[in-house]
């Protein structure tokens, strides 16, 4: 089908507590085009379809090939990564906006610090800093390696959270991205050290009780996280942990 | 450098939006769990003996009756009424509620089909809720004592089932509360860690559905045998049963009583 272009409404807000607008854009057709590569031809000509200036679109992104977890946002009203959407297989006008479920930082810029936060909450790290050479760490047979290797996939864009029914301003739930990262790290051979502090932080509110199994964080997760398995497993875990400290501790 | 005082880190500004994970802080896993656990045992538990009873109007209003009576004639009943049936079941009902209204339904931008399970535990435990409330309040604390008179119970529910509507919303409830007790089920395994693999929880998944269908069916089944097969059942299949004593007390001494205060003549 010759299209000549593609049109584009994209939801801008100058800065955090600006009120929001939405622009509206008509860009020449190119094929194979994703959404970073249309962000970009925007700054190249930042004119809306009416003619008038404007600025160019504010979004994160870095590695433009679905591994740097910078460019989610909502496209077509749905959480995506912008580079891995092809504009060639999105209904027009495709429109853009900022992931809802976090603070704005400028037109669809996010402040996903909560993610980091909650990552430092459950130790999501392998302890590994000494004041002298620890030497070699333990081995790690090869059916640990095939386990941990999904869950390593991470890439932190906050999708699961974005669409998790659970993950609101009213539960402050943890999110799955943070639980798969509990489920890597205990199963580290170095890492498991930090394993019961890391079960005990989840079990605090907003920890993994929260969820409710919609299981839209694997739906929607573009690296296909074993997210629910990740879930359900530290589930358990947690509370096994709980009843050990309620009866040993 | 002297001023090598480790730099103090500036204070992070409060974040705007989720607040992270609060650990070591709170009761709400323990809270959660056991409104997981109260959905399975004891008011699943219930559900099903529940049902399994009902299933007993088939045999007609004097069976139903029998029935009626076993139960009530188990020892500590009104604290097993109360303990394992009535305080769980209101926990588990408000605590239910509280969690419903704290999630935010997204099923109209991602219509995925376990999304919409999620959605459809809410609005069946609501329904169920507010069956239960009214089923309650007019089964067993309003109208005719069955606990003193079992032999009316079959009556009291086919003059409740007599309404149409009253007919609509048994039948919706049943549906309701058996399709929230299934995907219960299913959840409870899902969370606390027995069906972690999606296999695991695909199968266990066809499980919990047929054991949902054929709890529903057995209490649709009993709805049926109430209106329809049993029509005009009488007022109490057991007149005058005062607990345990299946005759009126006796009035008159019997002959050549050395205690003529003391009535007791012989049968």
């Amino acid at each position: 089908m010759a299209q000549s272009t593609i049109k584009v409404e994209i939801k801008r807000q100058s800065t955090p507590d600006a009120p929001s607008t939405t622009e509206k854009f008509e860009i020449p057709y190119r094929p194979g085009m994703n959404i970073t590569s249309l962000l970009g031809e925007i700054a190249l000509n930042p004119v809306d379809v009416s003619g008038k200036a404007t600025t160019p679109v504010t979004y994160d992104s870095n590695c433009l090939e679905e591994i740097c977890g910078s460019c989610a946002m909502l496209i077509n009203g749905k959480a995506r990564m912008a580079c891995s959407a092809l504009v060639d297989k999105l209904e027009q006008p495709i429109t853009l906006a900022p992931l809802s479920k976090f603070p704005v930082v400028r037109d669809l810029a996010v402040d996903r610090s909560v993610l980091f936060e909650n990552l430092k909450k459950v130790k999501a790290w392998v302890p590994i800093d000494g004041s002298y050479d620890l030497g070699s760490g333990p081995r790690q047979a090869p059916q640990i390696q095939e386990q941990r290797y999904p869950l390593s996939n991470c890439i932190s864009c906050t999708i699961c959270m974005e669409v998790c029914p659970q993950f609101n301003d009213v539960t402050g739930f943890v999110g799955a991205a943070t639980i798969a990262q509990t489920k890597l790290f205990n199963m580290d051979p170095s890492g498991s050290v930090l394993k019961e502090e890391r079960l005990r932080a989840l079990a605090g509110d907003g920890g993994i009780q929260e969820c409710s199994f919609s299981q839209n964080c694997v739906q929607a997760c573009p690296k296909q996280l074993p997210l629910t398995e990740a879930i359900s497993d530290m589930g358990r875990d947690v509370f096994i942990q709980q009843v050990k400290d309620l009866f040993a501790r | 450098m002297a001023t090598a005082a480790s730099p103090t880190p500036p204070a992070a500004p409060p974040l705007k939006g989720v607040q992270p994970l609060r650990a070591g802080v709170g009761h709400s896993f323990f809270w959660r769990r056991l409104h997981s656990l109260s959905g399975i045992i004891p008011i699943g538990a219930f559900l099903v003996e529940h049902i399994i009873s009902n299933f007993e109007t088939l045999n007609g209003p004097l069976a139903y009756a029998q029935q009626v009576k076993f139960l009530n004639s188990l020892p500590l009943v009104r604290i097993l009424e109360w303990g394992f049936i009535f305080i769980p079941l209101a926990f588990h009902a408000f605590y239910g509620l509280f969690i419903a209204i704290r999630g935010r339904v997204n099923v109209n931008v991602y219509p995925w089909a376990s999304n919409w399970m999620y959605v459809s535990q809410r609005i069946t435990g609501v329904i169920a809720f507010i069956y239960i409330i009214q089923h309650v309040w007019r089964q067993r604390f309003s109208g005719i004592s069955l606990p003193e008179n079992p032999g009316a119970a079959f009556h009291k529910v086919q003059v409740e089932l007599s309404n149409p509507w009253m007919l609509a919303i048994y039948v919706i409830a049943m549906i309701a509360t058996t399709w929230h007790f299934a995907y219960g089920i299913w959840l409870f395994a899902a969370k606390w860690g027995i069906t972690p693999g999606d296999k695991a929880r695909k199968k266990f998944g066809y499980v919990c559905a047929v054991f949902g269908v054929a709890l529903c069916l057995m209490g649709l089944t009993s709805i049926y045998a109430v209106v329809y097969k049993y029509p005009n059942a009488p007022a109490n299949v057991m007149p005058v049963q005062p607990a345990g004593i299946d005759l009126p007390a006796p009035t008159v001494p019997p002959p050549n009583s050395t205690n003529p205060q003391q009535p007791g003549e012989a049968r």
